[in-house]
């Protein structure tokens, strides 16, 4: 796909590359009357579609309409209408505050950003290094390196965690932000992927060419590798972004002051202070309009980049 | 792994490479320069996962008294563990737990990969950007939605199984508390796991399938016969990297435990039990002893299943 976009010589807009894509995909399909099934098929699988689509989103609209009530109104009324009075905006209002001294929602979702951001990019960058040394690089131990790094994927968490924790009271990294991002930028996971995507595509004969031009090995990386590698560099930068938005238990383990936590961590507080108090902190509307506000902006993310997670670029990374 | 085929399969020029080129010195020091692009890489691995995992072994052998500070303790604390009644509880609970909820969504999403790359849906795009939003959502706010949701006295859910006939049922129960993670965490992955199978899906050969059909195969057979073979590797993957993902099951019951008292236990899985070990606790050496025993359980079964697949020919 885009090494087509690349020799077509101009950038097509979205719509037009969105026709293409579902022209092609309709040319791709085989015309579903070959298979020989039963009239009502398709309307019955689609109807099952949506019924999936419907517990998909459950939680989702449950949510959007939930962070618009009172604390009473939460566990009084029906779970999925509205209920007077409209109080959306005096929760939203109350992100900016500090809850019963347990911390401040948008400070919290500031960490989230930055630590997103470096620990994610990070990681993407080296990843991407990585994963082009080890697809079109044979040095010694090349192999046995990559299988270890593979194999680290069994390791628990807890078993990493942990020690690094003991470790950071030496070096005191408790409670510094690069306690949290350092760590992110190991993602074992996001270099099996480049290395995957190196080697579908980036011709070894391209590099060779550039080395009988006179490339150096850098220059080759940065002018000739990099930009058919964007695709892959998206993706992983996708789901670094996610795993480290997501991550809940190095920050629980090396954060103590309540100014620091991600977004995850501040709502486990909640959670758990909400219980504590039995409800007299008002706590609950804040856990749904905060979750509500969390995940408002990956979902935004995502449908920006679904072309590079539908191109199929997933394939393999599971793990987060 | 998938690896492999791919790498044979799509990169035929290495060995092309290594007949046609005399492997002279300056090609090896050429390759050596690959080390440049992976040596960052490598040194944040070592020093944020080798180093704090060899310090995790080691200070599982030793023991901290409250007299006599850190001595060395032998096998002690491993002793312990393996001996622990609740450490195993856990870990065949988690057992449990992933081979119902990998199965169930493997299944489900295999059947919704094949029937969107057969093209037998209406709006088939918008199913999947559907199916795909759980995964941007942070597993503990989605725990903390389904707390809501399946909660005992307020909980919707709980509402409707009222409205159902099934007056004072509770999800969140001794009985009913895996089966509603096992919900959860259907509902967090499922549309991830299609997604791979559906790119997987796609990139079975069309001819494959046109010739099956020129041959009078029904639609079954086209499925399992032609698709479900050729994805397998895809399937394999998935199936280790959600075993992993189980075996370390911990965010959904610390959440569900502040919605109910009492079910969540501490020692309700590996990793739960592991941190409250350690952070309730403050035993380190005992729970870095349990961290490293669920490695190599999750090492032990995978490596097991290797093997089983290797004595069926499906490996080679």
């Amino acid at each position: 796909m885009t090494a087509v976009d690349l020799s077509e010589g101009h950038r097509e807009s979205r719509r037009e590359r969105r026709r293409r894509e579902r022209q092609q995909e309709q040319f791709d399909a085989i015309p579903i009357k070959l298979y020989g099934l039963r009239r009502g098929t398709v309307t019955g699988l689609t109807l099952l579609c949506g019924l999936f689509a419907v517990f998909t989103l459950i939680p989702v609209v449950w949510i959007v309409i939930n962070a618009t009530k009172t604390q009473a109104n939460l566990f009084q009324t029906f779970g999925f209408w509205f209920a007077r009075p409209f109080a959306f905006f005096s929760n939203f209002g109350r992100l900016f505050q500090d809850i019963g001294g347990n911390g401040t929602y948008i400070r919290w979702f500031g960490n989230t950003a930055l630590y997103a951001l470096l620990g994610g990019g990070g990681a993407t960058a080296l990843c991407t290094m990585a994963g082009y040394g080890f697809a079109r690089y044979r040095f010694r131990g090349s192999q046995a390196l990559f299988y270890i790094v593979m194999a680290a994927l069994m390791v628990p968490i807890t078993a990493i965690t942990f020690p690094l924790f003991l470790v950071y009271t030496k070096v005191h990294l408790i409670n510094s932000i690069w306690g949290m991002i350092l760590p992110s930028l190991v993602s074992p996971v996001g270099m099996y992927l480049m290395r995957t995507y190196v080697q579908l595509s980036v011709p070894r004969e391209l590099i060779d060419a550039a080395r009988l031009d006179g490339a150096g090995e850098v220059r080759i990386f940065f002018r000739i590798a990099l930009p058919l590698m964007v695709p892959g560099v998206m993706t992983v930068l996708l789901i670094s972004v996610v795993a480290v938005w997501n991550n809940y238990f190095l920050p629980l383990i090396i954060f103590s002051k309540n100014d620091l936590f991600p977004l995850t961590v501040g709502m486990g507080v909640w959670s758990y202070a909400a219980r504590a108090t039995s409800g007299t902190d008002v706590l609950y509307p804040m856990i749904v309009i905060g979750g509500l506000v969390t995940i408002v902006p990956l979902i935004a993310l995502f449908l920006l980049l679904q072309r590079y997670w539908r191109g199929g670029l997933l394939l393999g990374s599971i793990a987060n | 792994m998938s690896h492999t085929a791919v790498r044979t399969r799509q990169d035929p020029d290495r060995t092309a490479a290594r007949t046609h080129a005399v492997r002279t010195a300056w090609v090896r020091r050429r390759d050596r320069r690959g080390f440049v692009f992976v040596a960052p890489f490598i040194a944040a691995f070592v020093l944020f996962i080798l180093v704090p995992l060899g310090y995790a072994i080691y200070s599982s052998f030793y023991t901290t008294r409250i007299i006599g500070g850190t001595v060395f303790a032998g096998a002690d604390n491993y002793r312990q563990v393996l001996g622990s009644g609740q450490f195993w509880s856990g870990v065949v609970r988690v057992v449990v737990f992933g081979a119902i909820q990998i199965t169930i969504m493997l299944v489900i999403a295999f059947f919704f990969a094949t029937i969107f790359d057969l093209g037998l849906v209406k709006f088939g795009r918008t199913f999947r950007t559907i199916y795909f939003i759980p995964f941007a959502v942070p597993i503990v706010v989605a725990a903390l939605m389904w707390g809501f949701l399946l909660q005992p006295r307020f909980g919707p859910f709980t509402r409707l199984a009222e409205v159902a006939g099934f007056p004072g049922t509770n999800f969140l129960s001794d009985k009913l508390m895996l089966p509603s993670i096992i919900l959860i965490v259907i509902w967090e992955w499922t549309g991830y796991n299609m997604i791979i199978l559906y790119t997987a899906l796609k990139s079975v050969p069309r001819d494959l399938v046109e010739a099956a059909i020129l041959d009078g195969a029904r639609v079954w057979k086209i499925i399992f016969r032609i698709k479900l073979p050729l994805v397998r590797p895809a399937i394999v993957m998935l199936i280790f990297l959600n075993s992993i993902g189980a075996s370390q099951l911990f965010v959904e019951p610390l959440i569900l435990n502040n919605y109910q008292n009492g079910v969540i236990t501490n020692y309700w899985t590996p990793t739960y039990f592991i941190y409250n070990t350690a952070v309730a606790g403050s035993q380190y050496n005992l729970a870095a002893a349990m961290a490293v025993i669920l490695g190599l359980v999750v090492v032990f079964i995978s490596v097991a299943a290797l093997i089983v697949r290797r004595r069926k020919g499906e490996l080679t």
